[in-house]
């Protein structure tokens, strides 16, 4: 489903960001040599929110393209979130790295096409963005 | 996509609040009808000329106390207000979308603009300071001392329920009046949620007051000796004939803020995609009931190929547009007000094919997402070849219907906006710095946008308007809200 409106966009950030922390305290709980890590990204992905809620609620307005400024096609976005037990540490990390690049290419796309509204929405995106870049290469370079 | 929890889930018994107290009216009742699914939602007071004139009477009362009250003071409750307004904004974004069937985003914009309002008028001490001048003659000084005038009346209109009436109150009772609000009966919930938070902010009983109704109130408000002005937004018949003549008659100050005719020149040096995305939420947001809306768009110069790739790309996204209710969050354009306001815009769309014009995209025939009656729904309509001076191409519609015309040069562009005879929101679109600073200065367009299709000016600007879309001298808005809201008294002093 493709979605247009700030909104709609919005909540799915929200979403992805809740998955997100769950699946980051259920691997917090399964590998505890990696606890503050996983806990320090769940903790993370919910600062994220108020982030990008304060500036969209912040600077929302009828004036510019709110409803008409995203083409965000939903199932491009869609994370793996098991946790299941089955997994090692490293195949944790490998499904971990494979979100953040997810939620990367969401901020990434989400930051360009929403250009067209006040500044802090798509700065906020894209400082969300860069944070993922940083997580992966966390990750990388965590792998046992 | 999620479709939002209504955060009116039973009938609302509107009262009105007069002296810190909310009291049922003794007038006719009416439903408040969610045009999106046709639920009743509320029911409102069609109140009398003695509720009125109660709350007249108790906003006069308040008015030396008030006004005696520190503006410091009166700033913190206007602080007060802004956190309680923060605190609650998705409750009441989602009040307007029920009422008026805005979608979520367009609502939440309109509490964001009434935040603004209510955040500038904050900073009252200094905008209230007055002017001084020390030895204008030997020995003697003189200064200027804004001082408050009493009660004033604040009639708002259907399009935006909520945001309109915060243009002029907190500036009202910042400066040191007191107010009587008369919110439009077919939209009256938020502004009943906006009083009840008023009283929790703690402004005294009188000085924040609302009366619902319809005309009885109007003309209570305007015959009414003890009010000092009127601030109106609404149609151009009522502003300038009823609201703006009668003020003259009694004296009183008014700010008549009318309908609207806006025309979007749009140059071949524009930035297509951005320009055709602005044409949309211009057009088709709030479903064209704005009087800041663009009703016609000017494309100006004699490429047929632009022209015709440009037209494409307005009906290919304009044939998309998403329609359903307003909570659903992936609704772009919601219903119409009301069946009787629908109607009305596809009598002008039968208006436009006799006149001539073609019809690119027919909003009568539309999809709706969910299962909601279509009684207020309609879809965006195109038109071509439609003559500025054709009905279609010169009246209001309210609606969302695009007129589109073609001129050779930018001077023909400006002239048939001129011609108009409102003058509250023209835009131009184009890459090209002379051409815009030619249509700014030539423009007869109280709010002019350049790349911008929605002229809405922020809180800090005033919100203008020219020729028959506005009435009065001073605006609503920012500092000159503050000199409309207070006189100037001047002292002149010498000691002996």
């Amino acid at each position: 489903m493709e979605l247009n409106t700030a909104s709609s966009v919005i909540s799915l950030a929200r979403e992805l960001e809740e998955t997100g922390a769950r699946f980051y305290e259920s691997l917090a709980g399964q590998y505890p040599a990696s606890e503050e890590m996983f806990t320090g990204y769940a903790k993370g992905n919910r600062k994220f929110i108020k982030q990008f809620e304060t500036a969209y609620y912040g600077v929302i307005t009828d004036a510019l393209e709110g409803c008409y400024a995203f083409k965000i096609e939903q199932e491009k976005y869609e994370i793996n979130s098991d946790a299941g037990s089955g997994l090692n540490i490293n195949e944790a990390t490998d499904r971990a790295i494979q979100v953040e690049d997810t939620m990367w290419r969401f901020y990434t796309d989400a930051a360009e096409q929403s250009k067209s509204l006040m500044a802090d929405v798509p700065r906020v995106f894209s400082l969300i963005a860069k944070k993922r870049t940083e997580r992966k290469q966390q990750l990388e370079t965590s792998r046992h | 996509m999620a479709v939002l929890e209504e955060p009116v889930k039973e009938i609302k018994v509107v009262k009105n609040y007069i002296n810190g107290e909310w009291v049922e009216s003794k007038g006719e009742i009416v439903d408040v009808v969610n045009p999106a699914n046709g639920k009743t939602i509320g029911r409102v007071p069609i109140s009398t000329a003695e509720e009125i004139n109660a709350a007249v009477a108790a906003a006069q009362e308040a008015y030396p106390d008030w006004r005696r009250t520190t503006p410091l003071a009166r700033s913190r409750i206007l602080f007060r207000l802004k956190d309680l307004l923060e605190e609650n904004f998705e409750e009441v974004s989602r009040i307007q979308t029920q009422e008026h069937g805005k979608c979520i985003d367009e609502s939440r914009g309109e509490t964001r603009r009434g935040i603004e309002n209510v955040e500038v008028a904050c900073g009252i001490p200094t905008l209230m300071q007055g002017e001084y001048s020390e030895d204008i003659a030997s020995g003697i000084d003189e200064w200027l001392i804004p001082t408050p005038l009493g009660v004033f009346g604040i009639i708002g209109p259907y399009n935006f329920p909520w945001m309109i009436p915060l243009w002029s109150a907190p500036y009202a009772v910042a400066t040191g009046n007191c107010i009587v609000i008369k919110p439009s009966s077919e939209v009256p919930l938020s502004q009943m949620r906006l009083a009840e938070l008023a009283e929790e902010a703690g402004f005294p009983p009188g000085v924040w007051n609302v009366v619902n109704g319809g005309r009885t109130v109007v003309n209570g408000m305007l015959d009414h000796p003890d009010i000092a002005g009127i601030t109106f937004v609404g149609s151009t018949p009522t502003g300038r004939d009823v609201i703006y003549k009668r003020c003259g008659e009694t004296g009183k100050r008014v700010i008549a803020q009318c309908g609207a005719k806006n025309f979007m020149t749009i140059m071949p040096d524009c930035d297509v995609d951005r320009t055709v995305a602005g044409m949309m939420t211009s057009f088709f947001g709030n479903t064209g009931q704005r009087c800041l809306a663009a009703a016609n768009a000017v494309i100006v110069g004699d490429d047929d190929t632009f022209y015709k790739n440009f037209v494409d790309s307005v009906i290919s996204l304009s044939s998309r547009i998403k329609i359903g209710y307003g909570l659903d969050e992936s609704v772009q354009m919601g219903p119409i007000r009301d069946k009787a306001k629908k109607e009305t815009v596809l009598r002008y769309i039968e208006t436009g094919l006799q006149e001539g014009a073609k019809l690119l995209l027919d909003g009568r025939k539309v999809d709706i997402i969910g299962n909601h009656p279509e009684t207020c729904f309609i879809g965006p309509s195109i038109f071509e070849g439609v003559r500025p001076d054709s009905k279609m191409g010169s009246e209001e519609i309210f609606g969302p219907v695009m007129s589109l015309m073609r001129v050779r040069t930018l001077e023909e562009a400006i002239e048939i906006s001129n011609a108009n005879p409102f003058g509250n929101g023209h835009s131009i679109f184009t890459q090209n710095g002379k051409s815009a600073r030619e249509f700014q200065y030539n423009i007869l367009s109280g709010n002019v946008g350049i790349n911008i299709g929605i002229t809405a000016p922020v809180a800090f600007f005033p919100f203008s308007g020219m020729k028959d879309s506005f009435y009065g001298v001073l605006h609503t808005q920012g500092k000159e809200a503050v000199r409309f809201f207070t006189e100037s008294k001047v002292v002149i002093q010498r000691w002996f």
